[in-house]
């Protein structure tokens, strides 16, 4: 058999995209029309809840480090929950996968290609992803590896500029419990980066002390993004909430630097290689899910099912990407909860009683 | 018994080269003994059989046997006895047989008239310092070349013969203890299973040797050099010398061995590192300068410098084409005058090149047809293609699709196109090595001869990638 695994900062790697993408455009603007500049904080507040599970996939991965998520979840609860858990899973990663693509479209739309060209975006996307996924795994993780310093250097960049045009510190402290809390639940949406992690848990290669490459991993997204926040919110102030492309806005103010041209194009062409890349990562992990709800379907039938259902929900039930931006602070966050939370904790709490005085490893 | 009559063996020999002109008998009678000859004329050396056979068997005396003639009367050091049935593939080889009548032993004495070129300075491989060396059309010379280079006992060649009709010799060559012995059996076994009728050149078995033979990414290395063969068979690869080929093909291959060049060792480390990094960028513009151009062109003009913007504004207003056909047109121009350049002789070639790069391009601006930004992008990409000319058939094919994208889809086009070819080239394996090693997957420990060189003094290990045996090249 082929081996398909990836190595733990190719893992790595994914979690920062992950972190990375959903949260540098529209998240910014959003978060400050709920809780002002604190939104810096709820940031905060929703990575340490996500840290924790990351840390429920490092005990996991401990104690199960070549069993697939189906073997773990069909061992302790049963074929029937383990295939609506996964259910749950196909679901999230489609929604996921329509947020991005919405916040990538009105990106695109609003700043670069300036006219309705969703079909365009399609045409340039779907294949690309598709492909992608039907490739497996540790191919496309093996592409981001290779343009994942180009993808750093762009946000590097866009930072550096974002702080030089620093405009004081934001006010902070500025909100209400209530609305601190109620802010973060609005988009927890925009969080589950490391569900992935359990869906190809088995397919990760992480020996005795590799955690520190995916940590080290995590930690470089978490900055980044904690540090586009506050120069968001330094630079506009009290009109962040008008500024869609957090990433873009906070470099368009230097329009030129020595005559080169617009410099936000480096938020642009990382813009677009995130997009291209967290696509690939959710709709590899639908199909993921998708293979284990219909064993007998392999991998292709979750491509064409998952493009028929992408297109359908997006244009005919979602409409447009507003709606999509509505649903995110809606209904979403309640199944967030339940797939970004409840899940791992569950798979936790069944999991790790039995672990002592019973290896697993070697009896699995 | 009448299979040992040498006139009727000999006219048996003749009925199976289809009475050839150029198959040669005769039959002497020496003391007794009726002794035949058979050989083509055409391929053996005949001075060297006057000198080595003939003249001693005249002066010979006692009785003449094909024993005494191996042991004692013929002076050549290349005598072999071989069985009946290998007279035909011997006669073919440039060797003269020798019959005596009533023996049934056979002797070949190898008398193959080399017509072959000194090793020069291949025309794709120049250096400004060192070795000038050259392989050429004669596999003999080729493996005295590699055994000047790599004089141990752990040099091996191995022979295996393809083509039913052309009977080509292919050499497979390692170094025992180094390489991964599982790549040579594969190589081996693959060439073994090969059933064609002839082998003209090398490059015929690079079908045979890829992993994916419908890739348009060639998944074999070639070299015209002893010295980079020897370097690769040093770091764990196979090669495969074929006979009539100046070729030598090496197994496994990454891509970035076509960003390396022989120069590159000859030379300060520091250099070779910035001459690499022009080329990796001077390949990606090649690719990408065409597409980019008319993406800017066409959906991001809002992101080109103003100064710039004016420019390609001021050249362009007016032209008949769009910015698309205008680029297509330039490109298609190129590439015929290309063609028809590398087909004519070199006083023609010249003139043609003249007639297109000067007249064509010049005029064709004055008349308003193309625009001067559109042939500067255009003859960029196209003399960048050949900072690495061993990939310049594929590059010229990528450079027409993302030209297509950029000017379909833009940016996001380009860079779609770009994960997409990036997935696809991950997706190839050759013989078991990433191919596009060691920065995907990165391999650490063989950074060190990648786009940024180390000095020879610091490169302690072999490369990781080639599953070498063993890891340590400097003690």
């Amino acid at each position: 058999m082929k081996d398909t695994t990836i190595s733990a900062r190719q893992a790595g790697m994914l979690c920062t995209i992950t972190i990375l993408a959903n949260k540098i455009f529209l998240l910014p603007a959003l978060i400050y029309d709920g809780v002002k500049s604190d939104g810096f904080f709820v940031m905060m507040f929703l990575f340490a809840l996500e840290l924790c599970v990351l840390g429920i996939f490092i005990l996991l991965k401990k104690k199960f480090p070549n069993n697939t998520l189906n073997f773990i979840l069909e061992k302790y609860l049963g074929k029937v929950i383990a295939r609506i858990i996964y259910f749950f899973f196909m679901m999230f990663f489609l929604f996921k996968m329509m947020l991005t693509y919405s916040v990538c479209y009105v990106y695109l739309k609003q700043q670069v290609y300036q006219d309705e060209f969703a079909l365009l975006a399609l045409i340039c996307i779907i294949p690309v992803v598709n492909h992608a996924v039907i490739s497996g795994l540790r191919v496309f993780s093996r592409t981001i590896e290779l343009y994942f310093y180009v993808i750093m250097t762009g946000v590097l960049i866009c930072l550096a500029v974002g702080l030089g045009n620093w405009q004081g510190m934001p006010i902070l402290f500025n909100s209400t419990p209530s609305e601190f809390f109620l802010t973060s639940f609005k988009h927890i949406f925009s969080f589950g980066d490391y569900l992935f992690l359990f869906l190809i848990i088995d397919k990760i290669h992480l020996e005795k002390g590799q955690v520190k490459h995916l940590v080290k991993y995590v930690a470089l997204g978490i900055i980044m993004v904690l540090t586009l926040f506050i120069a968001f919110y330094s630079i506009y102030q009290i009109t962040a909430f008008m500024h869609n492309n957090a990433l873009s806005d906070i470099i368009s103010v230097s329009l030129q630097f020595n005559a080169i041209g617009r410099l936000d194009v480096l938020a642009m062409l990382t813009i677009m290689f995130l997009c291209y890349f967290e696509m690939e990562i959710f709709q590899f992990s639908f199909s993921e899910a998708f293979c284990n709800v219909f064993h007998k379907l392999n991998r292709k039938y979750s491509i064409v099912v998952f493009d028929v259902i992408f297109l359908v929900v997006y244009f005919i039930l979602v409409g447009r990407y507003e709606n999509m931006i509505l649903y995110t602070e809606g209904w979403l966050p309640y199944f967030s909860i339940f797939t970004n939370f409840l899940i791992p904790i569950i798979i936790l709490f069944i999991s790790l009683p039995k672990r002592k005085g019973v290896r697993y490893e070697k009896t699995f | 018994m009448s299979f040992l009559n040498v006139e009727k063996r000999i006219e048996k020999v003749k009925k199976d080269f289809h009475q050839s002109d150029d198959f040669a008998s005769r039959v002497l009678v020496k003391q007794n003994a009726k002794i035949g000859f058979m050989f083509f004329k055409s391929i053996t050396d005949g001075e060297l059989f006057a000198e080595t056979i003939y003249k001693p068997l005249s002066s010979a005396t006692g009785e003449i046997t094909l024993e005494s003639l191996q042991n004692k009367v013929l002076k050549s050091s290349d005598i072999k006895e071989i069985k009946e049935d290998e007279i035909v593939e011997n006669i073919i080889s440039g060797s003269i047989i020798i019959l005596i009548e009533g023996e049934e032993k056979v002797i070949a004495v190898d008398l193959l008239k080399y017509l072959t070129r000194t090793p020069t300075e291949p025309p794709t491989s120049p250096v400004i310092m060192g070795p000038r060396e050259g392989f050429t059309e004669d596999i003999n010379t080729n493996i005295s070349l590699m055994r000047r280079r790599i004089a141990s006992k752990d040099l091996v060649m191995k022979q295996v013969k393809i083509g039913s009709y052309s009977n080509t010799r292919v050499m497979i060559t390692y170094v025992h203890g180094i390489v991964d012995q599982k790549i040579v059996e594969k190589v081996t076994q693959r060439l073994k299973e090969i059933k064609i009728d002839g082998i003209l050149d090398a490059y015929y078995l690079v079908g045979f040797l890829q992993e994916d033979e419908n890739s348009m990414f060639r998944q074999v290395g070639m070299a015209e050099k002893p010295d980079i063969v020897s370097s690769k068979l040093l770091e764990g690869k196979v090669g495969i010398l074929v006979d009539n080929s100046p070729i030598v093909l090496t197994v496994p291959f990454i891509i970035f061995e076509d960003l390396q060049n022989s120069n590159d060792y000859y030379s300060n480390h520091h250099y070779s590192s910035f001459i690499r990094a022009v080329r990796l960028i001077g390949i990606i513009m090649a690719i990408l300068a065409s597409g980019v151009y008319l993406a800017l062109q066409i959906y991001h003009y809002n992101i080109v410098p103003l100064n710039f913007l004016i420019t390609i504004a001021d050249t362009t207003q007016g032209l008949p084409f769009t910015p698309y056909i205008e680029i297509l047109f330039i490109f298609l121009l190129f590439q015929i005058l290309y063609e028809v350049s590398l087909r004519l002789p070199t006083y023609l070639g010249l003139a043609t090149s003249v007639v297109g790069a000067l007249i064509l391009g010049d005029t064709g601006v004055k008349a308003g047809l193309i625009s001067p930004p559109g042939v500067i992008i255009v003859a960029v990409s196209k003399i960048a293609l050949y900072l690495v000319p061993q990939q310049s058939s594929q590059v010229c094919l990528l450079q027409l699709v993302f030209l297509f994208l950029g000017g379909s889809l833009g940016m996001l086009g380009i860079i779609g196109g770009m994960i997409y070819f990036t997935n696809y080239l991950n997706k190839i394996d050759s013989y078991g090595v990433p191919y596009l090693a060691p920065y995907s997957p990165r391999i650490k420990n063989d950074l060190q001869d990648g786009i940024f060189k180390e000095n020879i003094g610091d490169m302690r290990k072999r490369p990781e990638s080639f599953n070498n045996k063993n890891k340590v090249r400097l003690k």
